[in-house]
């Protein structure tokens, strides 16, 4: 690719390409290139829409294929009235292990990465666990420490809601350290910090006020997939008697496949549509500081 | 307790008091506590079961029964499915990534792909097998379609039902999870990085190769790694499209301590702490790039 | 990265050897804090523990009526009934695991049983679990009161004699317990035989119009990228006992299961068998047009989803399969557990399983009392023939095939 002359400036006024994820303050600016070379990103997308949209086209189809009717699948999900309460379980559980994530790792990140960075490959070791147990050894065990006397954290449908968002938050650790060791890795942490010391500010605020702006994308990232998680997550939910969204759709799967495949297409809209919305809310709190 | 305190504590060069890092442990306490009473403790658990034989007793027999081409296969063929999915996704993923940020798309477009790559993140076990089964399985919607027009993938020699069919169903989530990581730091990259490279005549080769990859490798390994440890623990998806046909260790372990067979749960967990020993090693092995990829920057 | 210029510059001071062993003492010092609570919070939960009828039956008087009544039917209230129920009321709750609703209609029992004891609330658990997870649960849960210990389970016949062992199960004899057939059940009330299936071709013939009739007609080239297992062969009891059915159709016998795993061979070699797991989605969609399941299995997802599902029981080599109750030692809610083992073992419950085309254990009793629906019995299959291994000729079956799928079969999907 060669440089471009200046009459291809760049494509948007400012900053880096638009979206809405895109915080306010410094960024990359779009390189000036070629005629072609400005179609490279829309040919990598289209690959990555195609390769995307393929496996749901063929979803959408299964959906259709009720034997009693075209939308028969449809009418019957859409009026199972054990959907919506399963759906606003999982969200809720999704919000409260963003919040208790991020209230855990952000700090702990930053303070590896500003203090104890030969620290790194410990966390990263234990951030990276969950990926190794297994689903239901990780529950039983939970299970075994925590629901005998006198600790009997399990002892009502709450307590052990409490207990599982706890755990999840505990697995969305490898997606929410790695993303948010990323962004402070993209600012400079031991400048801002001797900056805001300097200014007379306590632990506390440096991290509200100085960190948590600065890596607003990163964190975004990790909250995404934080919810995507525990919106999917199945065994521990199955065990810890929990109702929410991944135990309902398996009861489905199991049966009844034209209802799932329509089941399957509600909970990707519904989850992004909630990530949409994490997503507005993010910007839109950046762009008020 | 600022950060241009040691400094001052030691100008005299003299043994510094240990009591200073008890301090610095402070901070990522609360980390190792919940982490501790989540995360290591279940481990530990998992260890102490795969240290117990059928009859209740403390053996080393399931470490020994490790030692068969099956357990070592299945290892052989974690670490390989985890390996190429890593860095095919890791390798496309960004270049997604890199089109969304640096690519000049519409606000909108770019939006829309980073909240779908969160949903997409996490598609994954039964939901996403049967998506898959339902588009280019045996009767799915684009084999029928392609057969109605005289092209039978599955006599070409193309299976969903195989090694290379499940690696490509796994970047569904793959490639999703790197776009997410891997997003902050493109958006990191300094614009007066690229405009002082094209002020000093580099091409955009270069600014890549010398300047900007440079830069994204810490990060781009520290996403690597997540990828790999992703794939190397999924099972649910695997084991919806071959059954237990394709042993992967995390299958191994399932068929072992779950299902209706009264197997070796010991030999389940001992394997399990295999996992966990792969995972050590490889967070040593990234560690290592990591710090030369570092060291460049210093 | 971190300003690496300066971090030097400020960490001058910073001795390695010195970090290292205060990492080292301050890990060691973790990791035994760490050791302690797992040791307290009782990890060696495997030892057995003792059984016993006396574990939280407060209702002891109620609980074992071996004299069995005439009436079998729980609607009437006699004494020892009557105070059942009331402790099971006064436990609230009912938590059972591993009852998908499509299993023998359980759904109808459980809608059953809380239409009839409306107090009591049913937590179900894992609908998927398989036998050896609900043995999981029973021991992960042992010191836990509340709703995730599993009160009591449905296993294969096998986990009968092997919880009884490990004293994760607890005796208990309904009233009805003397018209349960003895070779299905434990002498001492441990585990009891619930109902019964053999195992059948299920078949989509919307998109494979050839039905099989027996085990050699798999084998013809038609069913091409047809045929799939309803499980992994070396995990579920419906892939495992497909296999050492089909041995009892290829000159094989109880004793001996592995022709089975030469015909599976055979199957492979024909490209006939598809690695993927065949459930009821996957037949009706028609991805996997030709399995074998028990047929209650098959026949619910006939009803579920469409006429176009056939099933046939095969000419020769029918194989039965038993599953059995228990209630577990350790559950929360014993009386619960015993008011449902009654409602379960009544003719009530009994005919609920009937309607998911399963052969209830008390089959033969209720037939020669009349007691069955004539409509509800023409809907079962032809099952004359079908033969019921015993435990031992279960295990050393299952040991075979487990072993041997790999090596005889080959279904080898690369990598």
């Amino acid at each position: 690719m060669t440089i471009a002359g200046p009459q291809s400036g760049s494509l948007t006024g400012h900053g880096a390409a638009g979206g809405a994820v895109q915080p306010t303050g410094p960024g990359p600016a779009p390189p000036r290139r070629s005629r072609l070379g400005r179609l490279w990103p829309w040919f990598i997308v289209a690959l990555g829409v195609v390769y995307f949209v393929t496996p749901l086209l063929g979803t959408i189809r299964l959906s259709l294929r009720h034997n009693k009717g075209t939308w028969e699948a449809w009418r019957l999900m859409l009026g199972n009235d054990q959907m919506w309460p399963a759906f606003g379980q999982s969200i809720v559980n999704g919000l409260a292990t963003i919040l208790v994530s991020l209230l855990i790792i952000v700090p702990t990140a930053y303070w590896v990465a500003l203090k104890m960075p030969r620290l790194r490959p410990l966390i990263e070791f234990i951030t990276l666990l969950p990926f190794v147990i297994p689903g239901v050894v990780l529950v039983l065990a939970l299970i075994r420490l925590y629901s005998a006397p006198p600790l009997l954290l399990t002892s009502t449908y709450n307590s052990t809601r409490v207990v599982m968002i706890c755990a999840y938050a505990a697995l969305s650790f490898p997606y929410m350290y790695r993303s948010v060791d990323n962004g402070l890795r993209s600012i400079d942490v031991r400048s801002l910090t001797e900056a805001a010391q300097s200014l007379g500010a306590g632990w506390p605020t440096i991290v509200t006020k100085v960190i948590f702006p600065n890596i607003r994308l990163a964190i975004l990232s990790g909250a995404l997939l934080t919810f995507a998680i525990v919106l999917g997550e199945l065994t521990i939910a199955l065990y810890m008697a929990q109702r929410t969204l991944a135990p309902f759709m398996a009861d489905i799967v199991r049966n009844k496949p034209f209802e799932a495949a329509a089941l399957t297409l509600i909970a990707f809209s519904v989850t992004w549509l909630s990530l949409g919305m994490i997503s507005y809310v993010t910007n839109r709190a950046g762009r008020r500081t | 307790m600022s950060v241009a305190e040691p400094v001052r504590k030691n100008m005299g060069g003299a043994k510094r008091p240990p009591f200073r890092f008890r301090w610095n442990w402070l901070g990522v306490m609360p980390f190792l506590l919940f982490a501790g009473a989540l995360l290591i403790l279940p481990t530990i658990v998992l260890g102490a079961r795969s240290l117990t034989g059928p009859d209740g007793a403390t053996t080393f027999e399931n470490y020994g029964n490790m030692a068969t081409p099956v357990v070592i296969d299945s290892f052989r063929l974690s670490i390989k499915i985890s390996l190429i999915t890593a860095l095919v996704g890791g390798m496309f993923g960004f270049l997604l990534a890199w089109s969304m940020v640096l690519g000049g798309l519409p606000r909108p477009v770019r939006s829309l792909l980073s909240t779908f790559s969160g949903v997409a993140s996490n598609f994954a076990g039964v939901p996403l097998a049967a998506a898959f089964i339902a588009t280019v399985g045996r009767v799915g919607l684009f084999t029928i379609l392609l057969k109605a027009a005289g092209f039978d993938i599955y006599k070409v020699g193309f299976d969903l039902y195989s090694f290379i069919g499940i690696s490509v169903v796994y970047l569904y989530f793959q490639f999703p999870l790197m776009v997410l990581v891997i997003t902050p730091s493109i958006e990191g990259l300094k614009k007066e990085w690229r405009e002082a490279s094209e002020n000093l005549g580099a091409s955009t080769y270069q600014y890549w190769r010398h300047i900007a990859l440079p830069v994204l490798m810490p990060s781009i390994l520290g996403a690597m790694i997540l990828l790999f440890g992703n794939a190397f623990g999924a099972h649910a998806t695997a084991f919806a499209l071959t059954g237990g046909n394709l042993r992967l260790a995390t299958i191994l372990i399932g068929q072992q301590i779950s299902g209706d067979v009264l197997q070796n749960p010991g030999l389940g967990y001992a394997v399990a702490m295999g996992m966990v020993a792969v995972m050590a090693v490889s967070i040593g092995i990234y560690s290592i790039l990591q710090r030369r990829s570092e060291r460049w920057l210093a | 990265m971190y300003g690496a210029g300066r971090s030097a510059l400020l960490y001058d001071d910073f001795d390695q050897k010195e970090a290292n062993h205060h990492m080292k003492r301050n890990l060691a010092l973790l990791s035994a804090f760490a050791i302690i609570i797992a040791a307290c919070g009782g990890t060696s939960t495997d030892t057995t523990a003792a059984p016993g009828t006396t574990v939280g039956a407060t209702a002891t008087t109620a609980a074992s009526p071996d004299t069995a009544a005439g009436a079998s039917d729980t609607t009437v209230a006699g004494d020892p009934m009557g105070a059942l129920v009331a402790a099971a009321e006064a436990e609230g709750m009912l938590t059972t695991i591993a009852l998908p609703h499509d299993w023998c209609n359980y759904g109808a029992v459980i809608d059953g049983f809380k239409a009839k004891y409306p107090n009591i609330e049913v937590n179900e658990l894992v609908p998927d679990a398989g036998s050896a997870d609900e043995i999981e649960a029973i021991k992960a849960n042992q010191n836990n009161p509340g709703p995730q210990a599993p009160d009591v389970i449905d296993v294969g016949l096998a986990f009968g004699p092997s919880s009884k062992a490990e004293g994760l199960i607890q005796p208990y004899k309904v009233s009805t317990w003397d018209s349960i057939p003895d070779d299905a059940k434990d002498a001492d009330g441990y585990w009891y035989g619930d109902y019964y299936g053999v195992l059948a071709f299920e078949v989509n013939t919307a998109v494979q119009a050839d039905v099989p009739t027996d085990w050699a007609d798999l084998l013809d080239p038609k069913y091409n990228g047809q045929i799939a297992l309803a499980g992994d062969p070396r995990a579920s009891n419906q892939a495992i006992f497909s296999v050492y059915a089909s041995a009892l159709g290829n000159d094989g016998s109880l004793d001996d299961a592995q022709p089975g795993l030469d015909f599976f061979a055979q199957l492979n070699t024909a490209g006939n068998l598809v690695p993927l797991i065949a459930e009821s989605g996957t037949v009706a969609s028609g991805e996997t047009p030709v399995t074998i399941r028990w047929t209650y299995n098959a026949l619910a997802n006939r009803d579920e989803n469409g006429d176009s599902i056939q099933v046939v029981v095969p000419a020769t080599g029918r194989f039965g399969g038993v599953y059995v109750q228990a209630i577990s030692t350790y559950a929360p809610h014993p009386n619960a557990a015993k008011l449902w083992m009654e409602y379960l073992y009544s003719d009530e419950g009994q005919l609920g399983w009937l309607s998911g085309y399963c052969n209830p254990i008390r089959y033969e009793d209720m037939a020669a009392r009349g007691v069955v629906p004539a409509d509800l019995a023409a809907k079962l299959p032809d099952t004359v023939g079908a033969v019921f291994p015993t435990i031992e000729q279960i295990e050393a079956a299952k040991t075979l095939i487990v072993e041997g799928w790999d090596s005889t079969v080959g279904l080898n999907v690369g990598g």
